[in-house]
């Protein structure tokens, strides 16, 4: 169902230098963020995914959570209810909002979860040449793997809740991670100034927080968004398939719901707006990450 | 029920007799001459689990399978059994005998005969192995014996006056010379060469896409011999939404499966569709798992039964298509065995905040919930109906100060923490036909019998049970059986909340003279229906 | 002699991944909750029928014990019993393995024929606007979610236009080129919709890549040389700039023939995806076992395939 990100491969192969080329007078830093701030596409994309974050912060200001039952039973879109009502009669526009919350919550923890074990991974196969093989082995037999057929398998026996989506889907995410980490960070422990941090006696764990880590930091501002966005569409399709938290809403389960009492054709708003919203976060957590890896770069900065 | 069946029954009355309606015009037999092959092609939303009639229980199973294992006797709308395959039936005056007599016309698709041999073959082998639920259901089978061809004598346990309709019923016949010995009967897969006494033949199978079956040319159940059109083609949609599409490009043209309502309403307003209703035999409830702390206690059940909100659950989770049962377990379509004294439980969360006080519970955290009272529901995350009133139950139950948690699960997972864990606090399903209260009681009822998830044990309620089930006559019966019905209400073993009506969908513009039968699991589909189905042009 | 070794070493590789992918599923399968033993046997069983049952499935042994006899029968092709239906898993899912291979084989062609294409337009008027909508919309078809494109694309394309059939591979009783007709007609909106999620990551991989290469000393000469700019890109950029994009069709096969459950649902497309899912749902172990066993044989083939196609393009590789 999603693809192997795009942008991660090729922030696999730009330059290792970007936060290494610190010229007089701006921090690497801040050039990123002047050079960001002039793409448009980034900008606006930055912009929905923070008014996504305000949504999902807010919604208990914004809409009630949407339970209980209405006798308005899968209305059109109308004043009382913007975004229509559901089968059991329920404000859609409230489920769309409530369903920010968690969508949001399950592609940032999953993400985080996942980039943890997966920078851990990828630092150590870099700078423990020993561990290298093993790694690098493991990352690529799990990536060969069915990924989504596994996350139903375990989803199914585990049983459904927020939780179970979260740790399956960075179960199955990290090994990208690693892979992209891994390649960056080789390329670190190979200069000069790691190896002098090493001869004068530096502990391995100093190196590699103190000098890795912040080479490979870029990389991983990239790595958690796009693991993200593909953890939201990870989680509508888990939702989709009836493995989603039966007591919370997310964009995956609103679409279930309309799948399931066959509104999917025939109330287009059941379908339409968490449809849109899934589109409206993944389009955006990517153009972010293609804006943030160009203002990186110095070759295509410099245009 | 113990009844009197004259031999004056004609073909023609034993045809009409399991007729629930014919929809459309009764058009003159237009079986036309054509070269092409008349094909119907029916949607489903899965594939043929397991081909063994004996063993597969999925909708899809039985839809396939019943085109081909002949059941005995036939349903009719208000539960009782017609004649069909069996023409006569009776008890010995000691009641610890049974017989009966089939039609002495019917083959097998290779052209053996079908005989009592088979019966014999089949009940022996359900009983021996124990084969799915039929086995439960006829506790008091002994041995059967075919005295003649047309002519089975049983011995029973005990006199049991539900054992010829269930095993009528609820058994479908399979050839004894196509299956295995008795003891490799349940493992047997089934999954080619098959034989039928049914109205069609199993010919092709492409998994995940296709079943095609061709008309057997004698098929002496209906009237012209054989089936009027001449395949039947099952399409696989895994989604309904899909599945209506196709009906209404014309790539189907029925949908064999109950539609969800707003699926339903649409079609509705196709030109080329109609949307046929067919009643429920069965009913949608919810079980307290008896084994457990607090639902062991009569008080937080009753207290339960207050918190629900049944008039939401059918007028808006069902959106009108469901009629409540009185709360009792016997449905109102039962009209010879309801209750009139029944009267559902009332909706009313300050009673259960009482009942529950009165039980001992207490709030005082004042968060407007009871405190160490937090119940999960279990439901089948798939079925659409039963997932929006699990909700509806949650909510209302939190009006009551009740803390619901819902558990919707995979449909086996669910049915394995049902029926072999017991592993819920409160479970709600469906059961689909429950014709014969003295034998569903029994089977829903007794201690450690196989659909008494919720393992009621009630020595009062089994003696009523007892008393149903030996009576031999129906007056005799339906004392017990509705004091049953009553102790279930009072002890809240079993809280019944509707009976649906189950809509189906099929293009009219080309077919008409189907048979719609009660249940689901016959709908548009039964055999009878496709056999008589005939083509408009 | 350095090739051989590259191969023999990739060979190795493969084998244990499809190891790797048997053992982590026998053991996810049986360690998870969900009783396999509920599944064939039920409590109302004699304890002689219980005990056949589960002697028949070869639940009644230790896990280490069915493991390794697991293995023994893979190793001659023998996937077992389904619990459900008593038929050979082999059987279930052969028929089904063949419209998975062509569903996602499809797709993947299609896609890297329209990638590169389209990642050398990019690649050539980067940051100009031609650029932009192909990168915008390459990351727009990515973010779509499956099912509600195909039942959109199935309402619209399919119910209203009438253009396509709904759902299903194949119309039924055609032969000879009917019947392909009929398959591929069945085949273009999953197969669409499949090329539209992934089309994004081949376009966008050659873009950078492409970039860089363009901006190379040899890409200099050969324009100091008086090469044409079009011969530059598609000779002497392209063959470097594709090297990562072979590695991405590798890494994207896993998440292609597993990740059609999605696809495979709406369409009603009959692959094996879906009858995992189906599977899971009825805790047929031995089913999903053997689909997973198939998914991860199909992979590695996959995979050793652009490992070798990698081998002869990269002269790094053959220089060992």
């Amino acid at each position: 169902m999603t693809p192997a990100a795009p942008v991660a491969a090729s922030a696999g192969t730009t330059p290792a230098a970007g936060g290494l080329l610190a010229p007089a007078d701006l921090t690497p830093g801040r050039r990123t963020w002047r050079a960001f701030s002039r793409n448009p596409l980034g900008m606006i994309s930055l912009a929905i995914i923070l008014v996504m974050a305000v949504v999902a912060i807010a919604a208990p200001l914004l809409a009630k959570f949407p339970s209980g039952y209405g006798r308005d039973i899968l209305m059109p879109p109308s004043a009382a209810h913007p975004f229509g009502t559901d089968d059991l009669g329920r404000d859609v526009l409230a489920q769309v909002i409530w369903g920010t919350r968690i969508s949001m919550i399950i592609a940032f923890a999953a993400s985080f979860l996942a980039i943890l074990i997966g920078v851990a991974l990828g630092v150590l196969a870099a700078y423990a040449k020993r561990l290298d093989g093993i790694v690098s082995t493991l990352v690529d037999v799990s990536l060969a793997l069915p990924v989504l057929p596994l996350m139903i398998l375990v989803a199914a026996l585990i049983g459904p809740s927020v939780t179970t989506l979260v740790v399956v889907i960075a179960l199955f995410s990290w090994p990208e991670v690693t892979r992209i980490v891994r390649s960056q960070a080789l390329s670190v422990t190979r200069l000069p100034y790691v190896d002098a941090a090493r001869t004068i006696g530096g502990s391995h764990f100093w190196i590699m927080t103190r000098h890795i880590l912040p080479a490979v930091a870029p990389i991983i501002v990239v790595s958690v968004v796009l693991t993200a966005s593909r953890a939201v569409l990870s989680e509508a399709g888990l939702s989709f398939l009836g493995l989603g938290d039966p007591e919370s809403w997310s964009w995956g389960k609103i679409l279930y719901n309309a799948q399931r009492s066959g509104a999917l054709t025939i109330a287009w708003w059941c379908t339409l707006f968490p449809s849109i919203a899934i589109l409206l976060l993944v389009v955006s957590a990517t153009l972010v990450s293609i804006a943030y890896n160009d203002a990186r770069n110095p070759k295509t900065r410099e245009n | 029920m113990i009844r009197k069946i004259t031999n004056a029954l004609t073909r023609r009355a034993v045809l009409m007799g399991g007729v629930v309606m014919a929809i459309g015009m009764a058009g003159i037999g237009a079986v036309s001459a054509q070269d092409a092959a008349t094909r119907i092609v029916i949607g489903t939303t899965a594939d043929v689990v397991n081909y063994n009639p004996l063993v597969g229980n999925s909708r899809s199973d039985t839809w396939v399978t019943n085109l081909m294992y002949p059941r005995l006797m036939q349903m009719t709308p208000a539960g009782s059994k017609d004649p069909y395959v069996a023409l006569d039936w009776g008890y010995s005056e000691d009641g610890l005998s049974a017989w009966m007599e089939i039609r002495d016309d019917m083959t097998w698709s290779d052209g053996t005969p079908f005989t009592a041999d088979d019966i014999v073959f089949t009940i022996t082998a359900v009983t021996t192995e124990k084969i799915g639920v039929t086995a439960g259901l006829i506790p008091s089978f002994v041995s059967a014996t075919a005295v003649s061809p047309t002519r089975v004598e049983f011995v029973l346990s005990r006199p049991d006056s539900t054992f010829l309709t269930n095993f009528g019923f609820w058994m479908p016949i399979v050839p004894k010379h196509a299956f295995p010995e008795i003891g490799s009967v349940g493992t047997f897969a089934n999954d080619s060469n098959w034989v039928s006494a049914g109205p069609f033949l199993l010919t092709e199978v492409e998994r995940g896409q296709r079943y095609l079956l061709k008309a057997v040319e004698n098929y002496p159940l209906v009237e012209t011999g054989r089936a009027n059109i001449d395949e039947v083609e099952f399409r696989v949609f895994p989604d309904v939404n899909a599945q209506a599409l196709a009906l209404r490009a014309g790539d189907l043209d029925i949908i064999a499966n109950a539609l969800p309502a707003p699926i339903a309403r649409t079609l509705q307003g196709q030109p080329n569709i109609t949307v046929a209703q067919a009643p429920s035999l069965g009913w949608a409830h919810m079980l307290y798992n008896l084994q457990r702390a607090p639902l062991d206690n009569v008080l937080v059940r009753r207290a339960l039964a207050h918190a629900v909100d049944y008039d939401a659950i059918r007028g808006i989770a069902m959106q009108g298509l469901a009629e409540s049962t009185n709360s009792s377990v016997i449905s109102p379509v039962l009209s010879y065995w309801a209750d009139p004294e029944a009267k559902e439980y009332a909706f009313d969360p300050e009673l259960s905040k009482q009942l529950l006080t009165e039980a001992g519970y207490t709030d005082a955290d004042g968060d407007g919930f009871f405190d160490n009272l937090s119940l999960s529901l279990l439901y089948e995350q798939s079925a659409a109906d039963i997932a929006n009133w699990a909700q509806i139950v949650k909510d209302s139950s939190a009006q009551a100060g009740i803390r619901i948690e819902l558990v919707g699960l995979e449909r086996n997972t669910y049915l394995a923490r049902a029926r072999e864990q017991k592993d819920f606090d409160i479970y709600a399903g469906t059961w689909a036909v429950m014709e014969e209260p003295a034998a569903y009681l029994g089977l829903a009822f007794r201690t450690g019998a196989f659909i008494n998830y919720a393992s009621v044990s009630d020595p009062q309620l089994e003696a009523y049970i007892n008393e149903a089930q030996a009576a031999t006559s129906p007056e005799a019966a339906r004392v017990p059986v509705q004091a049953a019905a009553k102790l279930i209400q009072d002890q809240v073993y079993d809280n019944v909340l509707y009976y649906q009506t189950f809509q189906f969908a099929y293009n009219s513009e080309r077919w008409e003279n189907f048979v719609i039968q009660p249940s689901d699991l016959l709908s548009l589909v039964n055999p009878l229906s496709l056999a008589s189905v005939t083509s408009k042009n | 002699m350095h090739l051989t070794g590259y191969f023999l070493q990739r060979l190795l590789r493969g084998l244990v991944t499809f190891w790797f992918a048997v053992t982590v599923t026998f053991f996810l399968v049986r360690l998870l909750p969900g009783d396999p033993v509920s599944a064939v046997a039920s409590p109302s069983m004699t304890e002689e029928i219980r005990q056949r049952q589960l002697e028949v499935y070869g639940l009644d042994r230790p896990l280490l014990a069915q493991y390794f006899a697991y293995l023994g029968q893979l190793v001659q092709g023998n996937l077992g019993i389904s619990f459900l239906s008593s038929q050979p898993v082999s059987k279930i899912l052969m028929e089904r393995l063949p419209w998975t291979l062509l569903l996602t084989g499809t797709a993947l062609v299609v896609t890297v024929l329209l990638g590169i294409p389209l990642g050398v337009l990019a690649a050539t008027r980067a940051r100009g606007w031609v650029d932009q909508i192909v990168q915008v919309s390459g990351v727009i078809g990515q973010s779509l979610f499956v099912p509600s494109i195909g039942i959109f694309l199935l309402y619209t394309l399919g119910l209203l236009a009438g253009w396509f059939p709904i759902g299903g591979a194949v119309k039924s009783d055609l032969t000879g080129f009917a019947r392909i007709a009929s398959i591929a007609h069945h085949l273009v909106l999953p197969c669409l919709t499949l090329v539209m999620a992934q089309l994004a990551g081949y376009v966008l991989t050659l873009r950078a890549t492409l970039i860089e290469a363009l901006g190379e000393e040899y890409c200099d000469l050969a324009r100091a040389k008086g090469t044409p700019e079009s011969k530059v890109i598609w000779k002497h950029a392209l063959r470097n700039a594709l090297l990562p994009t072979t590695t991405l069709i590798g890494l994207q096969i896993g998440f292609l023939v597993g990740g059609a459950v999605l696809t495979e649902t709406i369409y009603a497309y009959p692959g094996v995806g879906r009858a995992i899912f189906e599977a899971v749902g009825q805790l047929d172990f031995p089913v999903l076992q053997g689909a997973f066993v198939l998914l991860a044989a199909t992979v590695v083939i996959a995979n050793l395939v652009t490992d070798m196609a990698y081998g002869l393009l990269d002269p790094r590789v053959r220089a060992g």
